[in-house]
């Protein structure tokens, strides 16, 4: 069967959930669910000492997911492994996805803090799947220094534009040794289906699924769109031409020439 | 009186009010410890020593936990 592997763990799916912006846990729990997601992500932050709402996290299964932590808020790769660590700590898995994104506009990841943390926590036996603008070289240097992925981003993290990058993740796809995971800006299942047929191992979605009217049956759309996408890779797709092709017999025509 | 800066603020206690360990302190606060990490003077304690590792006045402690993320 195919399967999707990350360091040396085999999942099913192709679909990883973020659990950001979901209106309520609810919600967000029946949408991984719908996905048939096997990894989710989740930040981690300050406790607010002064308002004790319940943990929204609590209605994921940690025993059917496997949370990955990210390093969101992080804009350098000192406090990015600060983060790392903590959720080490509070998880007891040493998985994370490492993002440095220190401009708060576009969110765009900062290659060199990128690298720079990715190489001490590889050493410090973590997991490291970064979420990096699509550099095809940037993503040979972080295989280099170990990581388990690497995570292109399609457009900027919640804009829904798409596939922008396309040109460049083709080329990481080309040179990767380890899964490409296309994270970011992917708005529609189409977007995602169009990743997953260039050969793309996985794709991570949250924005598109969490804030669509009806998350659940959006999670459902993903989930079919990233099967189709990847059947269809596996399928080999056929040569795109310039000029037609007849798909019906050219001759027997009922027409005296 | 004994103070402590939670989270980047200033909390005083009376002395006889005072945690005596991180898990004194969660109480105090009313925060689930099951899902909290901390950092105590810029050294991670894992849960499990949340008991036993002592709270001196003066002292910083971070607690953080898990939110809906990308």
């Amino acid at each position: 069967m195919d399967k999707l592997v990350i360091a040396g763990k085999q999942f099913t799916s192709r679909l990883l959930i973020g659990t950001g912006k979901f209106s309520s846990s609810k919600s967000m729990a029946q949408a991984i669910d719908a996905a048939g997601a096997q990894i989710v992500t989740v930040a981690l932050r300050r406790v607010d000492i002064t308002n004790k709402d319940d943990d929204m996290l609590s209605a994921i299964d940690r025993n059917k997911y496997l949370l990955l932590p990210n390093t969101s808020g992080a804009r350098t790769a000192d406090e990015a492994i600060r983060l790392a660590r903590l959720a080490r700590a509070a998880t007891g898995i040493n998985w994370v996805k490492l993002e440095v994104t220190p401009d708060p506009y576009y969110l765009l990841p900062d290659p060199i803090e990128t690298l720079k943390a990715a190489e001490i926590l590889v050493k410090e036996g973590f997991v490291v799947l970064p979420y990096i603008n699509a550099d095809p070289i940037l993503s040979k240097k972080l295989q280099d220094v170990g990581t388990a992925t690497v995570m292109p981003l399609a457009s900027p993290i919640g804009s829904n534009q798409g596939l922008k990058t396309r040109a460049a993740i083709e080329i990481i796809i080309e040179q990767a040794n380890v899964p490409v995971v296309v994270d970011a800006g992917l708005g529609l299942p189409s977007h995602a289906a169009e990743a997953m047929e260039m050969g793309a191992d996985a794709v991570l979605v949250n924005t598109a699924i969490a804030t669509a009217v009806e998350p659940v049956k959006m999670a459902e759309a993903f989930k079919l769109a990233v099967a189709a996408g990847r059947m269809a890779y596996l399928s080999g797709t056929a040569a795109e031409s310039k000029k037609a092709n007849a798909s019906s017999p050219l001759t027997g025509f009922l027409r005296n020439e | 009186m004994g103070l402590l800066k939670i989270n980047g603020k200033e909390k005083i206690f009376p002395d006889n009010k005072m945690p005596v360990t991180i898990a004194d302190l969660l109480r105090h606060l009313g925060v689930d410890s099951t899902t909290v990490v901390a950092e105590l003077e810029g050294q991670i304690i894992e849960r499990k020593n949340f008991s036993t590792t002592p709270l001196l006045a003066g002292q910083t402690i971070e607690l953080v936990r898990f939110v809906p993320g990308g």
